[in-house]
């Protein structure tokens, strides 16, 4: 069995006692579907003939009647609720199993592929027991129809299989012209978008200039090729779909013709008549069932998709607590990516900067610094302990990092910041991130993070406008329009209230003006100086403030020192020229 | 939030009338089928006629080929009341943006312009199905009564009274399908949201070590999915009921009454003819009608609700008036971002006489856009009185004073369009600004001003350099380069200061560098605590801060406020 199919069944599984009885509900409603046409028919003769059966027909009617309702409408529940839970159960495997591989799996899916991964594949997976048993449920009514029709006159079958392939040609024909014209309709589309996106990026000058209105009208000008192109799509829409819906009732009047002739004859009964002329109805539904089988198939493929996510190990942590010391920082032999062979020892409570040329590998060396990477060789100790022995509470204490460009989760600003800090466990009926749900729906902080979380954005010059946003610290997040360098300095903070013996700042301050950069420059060699800090920078103020300079060419350690020293070497000067131009 | 639907429907009565003439085509089966299939046998083939019943058939096939033409009408007629829906929704949320992004200085970005679209098209497919299927569903409801009335009045006793209680039912049920499918597309689209914020975000938890912690939030937005997804199914299941009362009690009574109705004198094609009205036509109609509004009706309902909650109606434009001078006055200016929010600027005067030039400093998010935004009266003060050449700033006549952004706007089109979008200047004028902002090599580059730019081809510095340009062409007297030059290079920026200042009229600089400052006869210095105005020599003195910048400023570092 391939891995993806396993994946599929131990989904299907999880859908529970739900997958029984849509099963069975699926078997029974297709039989009660495919009697109902016959019992009606003979019902009918019988009540015309006034024979003693009348009245047991007109009970199994009703009896056909009740279980197809009764099979349809727990089918539906049935399906509905199996399909919910497997897609869940999926859907949290899949997110824990991505969350435990971390950043390295967009190196190899691109986010908008994990995201349909996770979302629109996980689903198709859940709604496989719904297709597997509608689809396979569906036969019976469709072939049994076709087998009832062979057995009143193979004649009418042949003509049901032309009107088959009939409808497959139209539909076939109707793909190929829309998907001309789709793509006409989404350029048309695409232009009224792309002048949206230019004129809101320019807002301050429209709003300055008062000329809304014109934009409008700009932004519109692709309307009536639009609206040209929207009615192509529903000429062809509606041929196509006329086309097709036509060809079923048709059969069904020559199917009348056909058998009103033997009926004529005394060959058949006015309720075989009637019989025949629903069972060409059914069995033109057979394409539908099939369908399903393509349904099934793209589960498969979706499976296949999905299990390479779940397949990989997740990052393992160690259980070893943190013992005390000043944070020194020691890579052994360190390889990793386009890094070789670094040694280093970092002593606790130094700023430590990192510079060279882009390419040289200070965001790679930031990253295995503090385990967001692990090196392919060699070892990292924080305090004399491999990082990979930490426990990952251990770890989350101990290291903060900040980015050049953050990425903030959280509903608000508060959440944001306090992110990586300690915070109440969840407990059921708690909101997210520990915050209590009060009666009014409003989202408290406990006191003790909230002011954990001031503190870090006091520290890294983000408390004044987060104060000024409408709700300040409880401003939604998606609320809160912020420039580059605000999104910035709400990383620091994040870095700073997580991070309690080393700080590692990826080019976190290169969108500060200087003002601000100045200022938390001075917080870090103040009263963050206990921490040991590495400091990835292109500043030439910086690399100067800092106790000792790394200074890295092409992925190897070039020369270790203070920047005053450094600075004698030309090629050293050379690599600030670079990163201002 | 009805009108735009109410609008479309009134829009062009032509298309209604359209409409319900094709939809009497589309329905015709609905009204011979069973009188066809009834006749057919009862005086066709049952009677040994087998001639009239093929007339019968013959009858029934035309009336599924009028059907078929008349359906490939409604379809289009449906479009043409539609297709207007459509451009008035996307109009709307045109509107809407700009008029968003031109009061918060910042716009909602692509995403959101594409998932706006993406409601559009959402609304404009609902909406044409729920006009499909309700008209369809009133049109064969009539005709099926017609066709039984003239096949066997007595029979309507048997269908009507059924048929209407599984329509009550589904109308009592309609409102409870309605929620739970609003809350599933909303549990759907916030799990997709929570989904791709955490892949965007990989790196970020792995950092924070918040593994467990995003794990559990992102599960709780599925568990919460499946529970609407369970809670829809339910509720789904329940209107299957109604179906079954509306769709199969009617067939059951007719078989029941079969004795009465062959006494009455009908014959078995009549029954038979009786149950293809309520099989064929009433019951799929009743079924096409349930799905249509219990899923169709709540999606357009729910993009409807989102493309118009914002639409409050655009402040009428009050008349604007000509600018007296070119100076502009403060007087006690408080604002603040919400009520709960701290003051970004507080009760500030500052008083610019015509023909100024003043550089503001300070760091960033300070208040130095928000003051540009109350001169150019895009945003008004919670207290205090902004005038700008005499006149208040939101009733200035925009053409009075110009704002160029640090995010230059450069839209679809010639370069010519976009140099006199504020002006009618003739070429000699625009050949002027062009040489003075620095932008000659550009229209050299393009081969002259009739090239078609956009935001994609031009360089962030090309791009200020035409918003420059523009700006200089502009009549205002009042400027204002709210960093309008970051992206230049500092010859450059020296050379399109210089320029403006030549240019005459007011000029307030938004500094990005502190050599814009040095070039300015005052300097405004926001602080965060307090705003200080007076010359380079008199800030050294007064501000810490300017002291501080002024003090570690050096010329060949190529220092910047705000990179």
């Amino acid at each position: 069995m391939r891995a993806a199919d396993r994946l599929v069944a131990e989904t299907v599984r999880r859908g529970g006692p739900w997958l029984a009885v849509l099963a069975v509900t699926s078997v029974l409603g297709a039989f009660a579907q495919l009697a109902l046409p016959l019992v009606l028919g003979r019902t009918v003769d019988a009540l015309v003939a006034d024979g003693t059966g009348a009245a047991t027909w007109l009970g199994a009617c009703a009896g056909v009647v009740i279980l197809t309702v009764a099979c349809d409408t727990l089918g539906v529940w049935a399906s509905g609720s199996s399909g919910a839970r497997s897609s869940a159960w999926l859907r949290e495997r899949v997110v824990r199993g991505v969350l435990g591989i971390g950043p390295a799996i967009t190196r190899r899916f691109p986010e908008g592929e994990l995201v349909t991964r996770m979302g629109l594949n996980t689903e198709e997976i859940g709604r496989v027991p719904e297709s597997l048993v509608t689809g396979a449920a569906l036969v019976i009514p469709t072939a049994g129809g076709v087998v009832a029709l062979t057995l009143i006159d193979p004649l009418l079958t042949a003509t049901l299989v032309v009107g088959l392939v009939l409808i497959a040609f139209v539909l076939r024909s109707f793909l190929t012209v829309s998907t001309a014209i789709a793509s006409d309709y989404q350029a048309a589309q695409g232009d009224i978008a792309a002048r949206l996106v230019d004129a809101l990026a320019g807002a301050r000058t429209i709003a300055a200039a008062g000329t809304a209105d014109r934009e409008r009208a700009r932004v519109l000008t692709a309307l009536p090729l639009l609206r040209r192109h929207a009615m192509a799509m529903w000429r062809a829409n509606a041929r196509a779909g006329v086309q097709a819906g036509a060809v079923v009732p048709l059969l069904e009047v020559a199917v009348l013709g056909v058998g009103g002739l033997r009926l004529a004859a005394g060959d058949l009964t006015a309720g075989e008549l009637y019989a025949a002329a629903r069972y060409v109805v059914l069995g033109a539904g057979l394409g539908s069932a099939l369908g399903y089988v393509g349904r099934l198939a793209r589960a498969r493929a979706a499976a296949t998709r999905v299990d390479e996510l779940v397949a990989e190990s997740p990052r393992a942590y160690g259980t070893r607590p943190l013992p005390p010391g000043p944070g020194t920082l020691e890579l052994r032999g360190v390889d990793a990516g386009g890094l070789r062979e670094v040694d280093l020892v970092i002593p606790g409570g130094q700023a430590v900067a990192v510079v060279g040329r882009s390419g040289a590998g200070k965001s790679l060396l930031a990253a295995v610094a503090g385990r967001l990477v692990d090196p392919r060789h060699g070892t990292v100790h924080l305090d004399g302990v491999p990082l990979p022995e930490l426990s990952r509470e251990a770890l989350r204490r101990a290291v903060g990092y900040a980015f050049e460009r953050p990425v903030l989760l959280g509903d608000t600003v508060a959440a944001a910041i306090a992110l990586g800090t300690d915070t109440p466990a969840r407990t059921p009926g708690t909101g997210r991130h520990g915050r209590r749900r009060t009666g009014d729906g409003r989202v408290e902080q406990p006191g003790a993070n909230r002011e954990v979380v001031r503190a870090a954005a006091r520290a890294a010059r983000a408390d004044t406008f987060v104060r000024r946003l409408p709700l300040g610290y409880d401003t939604p997040l998606r609320e809160a329009p912020m420039s580059g360098g605000e999104r910035q300095r709400l990383g620091l903070a994040r870095a700073f209230a997580q991070g309690r013996r080393l700080l590692i700042l990826d080019d976190a301050t290169s969108s500060l003006d200087t003002v601000t950069e100045h200022q938390v420059a001075r917080t870090l060699s103040g009263e963050l100086r206990d921490r040991t800090r590495l400091i990835v920078t292109h500043r030439v103020a910086t690399a100067a403030a800092a106790d000792r300079v790394i200074w890295l060419d092409d992925g190897r350690v070039r020369a270790c020192g203070s920047h005053h020293a450094l600075w004698a070497d030309p090629a050293y000067r050379a690599v600030f020229q670079a990163g201002a131009s | 939030m009805n009108r735009p639907i109410r609008r479309a429907l009134v829009r062009d009565p032509y298309q209604l009338v359209r409409l319900a003439g094709w939809s009497v085509a589309e329905t015709a089966p609905a009204l011979v089928i069973g009188l066809a299939i009834a006749r057919a046998i009862d005086d066709g083939f049952g009677a040994g006629r087998p001639a009239t019943g093929f007339a019968w058939l013959a009858l029934l096939g035309g009336a599924w080929l009028l059907a078929a033409v008349g359906a490939r009408q409604v379809v289009l007629a449906v479009a043409a009341i539609v297709e207007p829906f459509r451009e008035e929704l996307l109009a709307h949320v045109v509107d809407d943006a700009l008029r968003h992004s031109v009061a918060s200085g910042r716009g909602p970005g692509a995403g959101a312009v594409a998932r706006a679209n993406l409601q559009v098209e959402l609304a404009r497919d609902a909406f044409a199905s729920v006009i499909t299927v309700v008209r369809s569903f009133a049109f064969t409801v009539v005709s099926v009564a017609l066709g039984l009335a003239t096949l066997v009045p007595g029979v309507l006793v048997l269908v009507l009274p059924p048929f209407c209680a599984g329509l009550v039912l589904f109308s009592l049920s309609l409102r409870a399908l309605a929620g739970r499918q609003r809350d599933f597309i909303l549990a759907d689209e916030r799990t997709a949201g929570a989904l791709a914020d955490m892949v965007g975000g990989l790196r970020d938890i792995t950092a924070c070590r918040a593994e467990e912690r995003v794990a559990g939030d992102v599960g709780l937005r599925v568990t919460e999915q499946a529970r609407a997804a369970r809670s829809l199914a339910r509720v789904t299941a329940l209107r299957t009921a109604s179906l079954a009362v509306g769709g199969w009690l009617p067939v059951l009574l007719v078989l029941a009454g079969t004795p009465w109705l062959l006494h009455e004198g009908a014959g078995a094609g009549v029954i038979l003819g009786a149950l293809a009205y309520v099989t064929q036509s009433l019951a799929p109609a009743l079924g096409n009608l349930v799905e249509g509004l219990g899923i169709n009706g709540v999606r357009l309902r729910v993009a409807l609700d989102r493309l118009l909650r914002d639409g409050e109606p655009p402040v009428p434009a009050r008349g604007r008036l000509a600018a007296e001078s070119g100076g502009a006055e403060l007087r006690g200016v408080t604002f603040a971002y919400g009520p709960h929010a701290e003051p970004v600027i507080d009760r500030l005067d500052l008083s610019v006489p015509e023909g100024d030039h003043i550089a503001v400093v300070g760091p960033s998010g300070i208040g130095k856009s928000t003051l540009a935004a109350l001169l150019t009266g895009v945003l008004l003060p919670g207290s205090g009185q902004v005038m700008v050449g005499g006149v208040a700033a939101d009733r200035l006549d925009p053409a009075d004073r110009v704002l160029i952004p640090q995010q230059a706007y450069v839209f679809r089109g010639s370069l010519l369009e976009n140099l006199t979008y504020l002006s009618d200047a003739p070429k000699e004028a625009v050949d002027e600004a062009v040489a003075a902002v620095g932008l000659t090599n550009l229209v050299a580059r393009l081969d002259g001003y009739s090239a078609e730019v956009d935001s994609g081809l031009l360089s962030p510095a090309e791009q200020q350099l035409v918003a420059l340009a523009r700006a200089y062409l502009a009549p205002a007297r009042l400027v204002i380069l709210d960093e309008a030059t970051c992206h230049l290079d500092p010859a450059a920026e020296a050379r399109a200061e210089e320029a403006f200042a030549r240019r005459g009229g007011t000029l307030l600089v938004i500094a990005h560098r502190l050599t814009s400052a040095l070039r300015a006869r005052r300097i405004l210095v926001m602080d965060g605590t307090s705003v200080r105005l007076g010359t380079h020599e008199e800030m050294l003195a007064a501000s810490p801060l300017y002291a501080d910048l002024a003090g570690r400023w050096n010329p060949s570092s190529r220092q910047e406020l705000v990179p």
